[in-house]
């Protein structure tokens, strides 16, 4: 739908946002040099309001007139529009009115002189205040005003709280509040930039002037994320120069949605693929803990650790190291050799000072310090363990039955321990094993082989 | 006062910026601030750039590098990328739309022609994934399904100087900081007796280009993140050993007096570097200990000298430093950085190629099963590659059997494994001349980018403020290469 109004009309109506300001202020300074010169009489006051009534009125006419070519573009929402206009001429009308009973080319003599001059400005003032609210509904929203009142305020559509990522539809949680952010306050029922509202469901559906907003399934032929992708300084480009453009998270999640998700509404989170990045963002969005880490790496919620904590654990003879900033989990290291009796005595002592961060370690190394089965014991305590290093320890198959329930475990390193292949039942219970290393015990190839002819649970590596 | 005023004197210490933050600027400055950085005193996460040293941005996948330079460009004709048209078309001059106007070496500016030269070496697919590898490879061919190999690497040198300082520093001119400095700087030491960042170098018979200390500088960082090069034999750090007659309690005394004046002497001058002179002279002291103990590889049984070859059995070869390389990662080295010499064959390619690829590939090899059966490759990252590429055509005479072949940027392979790279795959893909890339470019910044990625460092938030801006290993640019990430 092309528009038929000359470029020129429009390129003039757009002076409307400026001229409109004219008679605001010419009112208005009418109005309280008036209320003023009641209470100090001076004969220039009168002059002056006069003056000031007669340029309101004529740049009120202006404004109008430009006010309407712009309304030609049909970028704003009808009834809104109408009333504008209509409280809009009305002003001009009676400010001409104001004007000749002040000047006194129309003589009302009959009624209190002093008093219609008040009635005649207050009402103009007043109108002048309707249409301009209008006007700013039109340009910023209908809730513009209010949108910060402390009083009244329209209560948003709360969408109810979820605890996973997969339970939130896509365009509820994630592009609504995207396009809500950035792109509502020109693309709305009232105010339809280029045709084209993105209120709801309905309206996205309908598009613009130019055609469909969207295309299922085609972020690239979309015109919705087509304009964001432009060169900033190209025409098309969205949102205008001067507003907060889409960031490139932004932008990616309405991609997905329109690629993965198909557009669809209604689809969640949990029915779509999405990769590592969609997650971390999304995660982000919604203030759910990011179960991917930005590398992809599943990090646990765990409690903050005191300094003194961490300090009587290195005492102990661990290195520790925060593993992620601010995420509370660590990589705790015993170094090779430091424990010296082939029973392991000591190393009990050792592993207390951990359990008060059980839940806070990652990675765990341990290799050649004399662990025993009864260690694995206290090891099969920390729950978020995905790294284990126990490797050059004399670990039997009873040890690796103590953290047979870890759940989080990816990595297992097993070499140069006493471990035979009865160990592997254990692996393949264990939900999050990749890999085990088993080279330097007595397990064989073939049995190695025999296991993995299966195809489930870990790879088990072996050496040369 | 005492002291205020020496600082005043030292233009160390003393910089505008130290002025104005020692002034009492009041809340206003506060206001201000809040005015100019909406976000200064919102709540939530805090900007990555004010971490703390030492601790990921993100989850790592490794936690050390091992990098194999293959140092004076190996040819990826001859190694990686398969070019059956090359053979097709031997002896034609390259097309001009496929050269496209890059700019040659002063070695080859002058030649007339630019005959396509053929491979001589045999090519075959090997493992499961079926990768090209040459006949030079034959160990590298075996852990095809190990490896990640990057067919798509391109820089903008053409020089080697320029060229190998760029991948060591992000910089084709000199004063960076070295990659190994930037992960010491980033992630801190693993191990307090050995240095976290560690250089050995060997030598091929082939042509070879120099190498220098600046390639392992810690530049503008801190001093204690320069690179330590070990030397092959019996005095692995030069003088690191005590005297004749003087007992490692006094050497301890010394240190400890030597220590106390140079204590005196920064308060003096609060200049941060006698800071880390300290710390360094202590290092060396902890290297007394700890360095003979990793160094001596005879305690390596015997299956793993022959997984390695006879060679590592020479200190200072290729192979002893890739068995060296290992038993540094297993103490905790954050970086180690291996140089091999001799890889410029501008002629006689076949048979220097040849000799230089029996030099690396067997260690090579043994080094990526050795840490994969010591559970090891989980967490260090594996890098073998060079500084740029070698061009299609020929140097020189055209002489299939005898040929060289000059540098060439825009197109090269290298591999990599361990570490949270995808094994099995080759990325990226040239041409069917070689020459330039068709597919998934990688550029220096991006690999860059990517090693850091996996050390769970943000490419673009760890900086360093020097003179007067922020530098950072990928400097303005640099994408994380997702798709070789597992």
């Amino acid at each position: 739908m092309e528009s038929s109004v000359p470029d020129f009309v429009l390129f003039i109506g757009r002076f409307h946002p400026l001229v409109v300001h004219l008679p605001i202020g010419f009112l208005f300074f009418a109005f309280i040099l008036e209320l003023y010169s009641h209470w100090k009489k001076h004969s220039a006051h009168s002059m002056a309001i006069e003056f000031a009534l007669l340029a309101g009125a004529i740049s009120a006419a202006v404004a109008s007139v430009l006010g309407y070519m712009l309304s030609l573009s049909g970028d704003y929402d009808v009834s809104t529009l109408d009333t504008h206009f209509w409280f809009g001429t009305v002003t001009t009308i009676v400010t001409f009115f104001a004007w000749a009973i002040r000047s006194g080319k129309i003589d009302i003599g009959k009624f209190n002189v002093l008093k219609s001059k008040i009635a005649a400005l207050t009402l103009v003032v007043v109108l002048v205040s309707v249409t301009g609210h209008y006007g700013g509904n039109l340009t910023h929203g209908s809730d513009y005003l209010v949108k910060y009142a402390p009083f009244g305020r329209t209560e948003k559509v709360v969408l109810p709280s979820i605890e996973h990522l997969g339970e939130a539809t896509v365009y509820d949680y994630l592009v609504n509040p995207i396009l809500d952010d950035k792109c509502i306050g020109c693309h709305n029922s009232s105010k339809k930039k280029g045709g084209l509202s993105l209120q709801d469901s309905t309206a996205i559906m309908r598009g613009g002037k130019n055609g469909d907003a969207l295309i299922a399934g085609n972020a690239q032929k979309s015109e919705l994320i087509r304009r964001t992708m432009l060169d900033p300084h190209h025409d098309d480009f969205m949102p205008p120069e001067g507003k907060t453009p889409l960031t490139e998270e932004e932008k990616s999640i309405l991609s997905f949605w329109i690629e993965k998700g198909n557009a669809d509404f209604k689809v969640a989170m949990a029915d779509l693929e999405a990769p590592e990045e969609i997650i971390s963002i999304a995660s982000l969005m919604l203030g759910l803990e990011d179960k991917t880490g930005k590398s992809g790496i599943a990090m646990p919620i765990v409690d903050e650790v005191g300094t003194e904590v961490l300090k009587d654990i290195v005492a102990a003879g661990f290195k520790v190291r925060e593993l992620v900033y601010g995420a509370n989990v660590y990589e705790i290291v015993l170094p090779s050799k430091s424990v010296s009796s082939e029973k392991g005595d000591g190393l009990d002592v050792k592993l207390q000072k951990l359990l008060p961060i059980k839940n806070n370690i990652l990675w765990l190394s341990l290799k050649d310090n004399f662990v025993q089965d009864r260690h694995m014991e206290t090891i099969g305590q920390f729950k978020n363990l995905q790294k284990l290093e126990v490797e050059k320890n004399p670990i039997t198959d009873a040890g690796v039955g103590y953290i047979a329930s870890n759940e989080s475990l990816t990595g297992l390193n097993l070499y140069q321990t006493q471990i035979t292949a009865s160990s592997f039942d254990i692996f393949a219970k264990m939900k999050a094993l990749e890999r085990v290393y088993v080279w330097g015990t007595t397990i064989t190839e073939d049995q190695v082989a025999n296991f993995q002819a299966y195809g489930e649970g870990p790879t088990i590596i072996l050496g040369m | 006062m005492e002291e205020d005023k020496s600082k005043s004197e030292n233009p160390l210490k003393v910089n505008r910026r130290h002025f104005f933050s020692q002034l009492s600027v009041g809340i206003g400055s506060l206001a201000l601030g809040s005015l100019l950085i909406p976000d200064l005193f919102k709540g939530g996460p805090k900007p990555l750039a004010s971490q703390p040293l030492g601790i990921p941005h993100f989850a790592p996948k490794a936690k050390r590098v091992i990098y194999l330079f293959q140092s004076g460009a190996p040819s990826q004709l001859e190694s990686f990328d398969y070019k059956p048209t090359l053979a097709k078309r031997m002896g034609e001059d390259l097309p001009d739309s496929v050269r496209n106007g890059q700019r040659l070496t002063g070695m080859t500016a002058g030649q007339d022609k630019f005959p396509l030269m053929p491979s001589a070496a045999k090519f075959a697919q090997h493992g499961k994934s079926g990768a090209w590898v040459s006949e030079f490879f034959p160990h590298i061919a075996k852990i095809a399904d190990d490896i990640c190999i990057v067919k798509s690497m391109h820089t903008e040198a053409i020089n080697h100087d320029p060229a190998i300082t760029f991948f060591q520093t992000g910089s084709q001119q000199s004063g960076r900081p070295s990659m190994g400095s930037w992960m010491s700087y980033g992630l801190g030491s693993e191990n307090q007796n050995l240095p976290s960042f560690v250089v050995l170098t060997s030598r091929g018979k082939g042509n070879s280009q120099g190498l220098y200390s600046k390639l392992w500088s810690s530049g503008f960082l801190d001093s204690k993140h320069q690179g330590v090069l070990l030397r092959s034999g019996k005095d692995p750090v030069l003088y690191l050993n005590d005297p004749d007659g003087i007992s490692r309690s006094d050497k301890r005394h010394l240190l400890d007096h030597v220590s106390s004046l140079n204590k005196l002497h920064h308060i003096e001058t609060g200049d941060d570097e006698i800071e880390s002179r300290i710390a360094q002279y202590e290092m060396a002291y902890r290297m007394q200990m700890s360095v003979p103990d990793v160094m001596d590889i005879k305690k390596e049984p015997e299956s793993i000298i022959k997984l390695y070859g006879e060679d590592s059995q020479v200190p200072g070869t290729y192979a002893a430093n890739c068995l060296q390389a290992r038993r540094l990662a297993e103490n905790g080295v954050r970086f180690i950085q291996l140089y091999h010499q001799g890889w410029d064959q501008h002629g006689n390619l076949p048979n220097e190629m040849a000799g230089q690829a029996k030099d690396v590939d067997q260690a090579s090899a043994a080094l990526i099963l050795d840490l994969k059966q010591r559970g090891m490759l989980e967490d260090t990252l594996v890098i073998w590659g060079g500084e740029f590429g070698r061009t299609n055509y020929c140097q020189g005479n055209f002489d299939p059997k005898n040929y060289g072949r000059d540098h060439h940027p825009r197109a090269f392979s290298i591999w990599m494994a361990g570490g949270g790279i995808k094994p099995g795959i080759t990325f990226g893909e040239t041409d069917e001349f070689g020459y330039n890339i068709v597919k998934n470019p990688v550029h220096i910044n991006d690999f860059h980018a990517t090693i850091m990625n996996n050390l769970g460092l943000d490419h673009e938030q760890l900086t360093y403020k020097y003179q007067g801006r922020r530098f950072r290993l990928t400097d303005v640019a640099g994408n994380v290469i997702k798709d070789i990430i597992t």
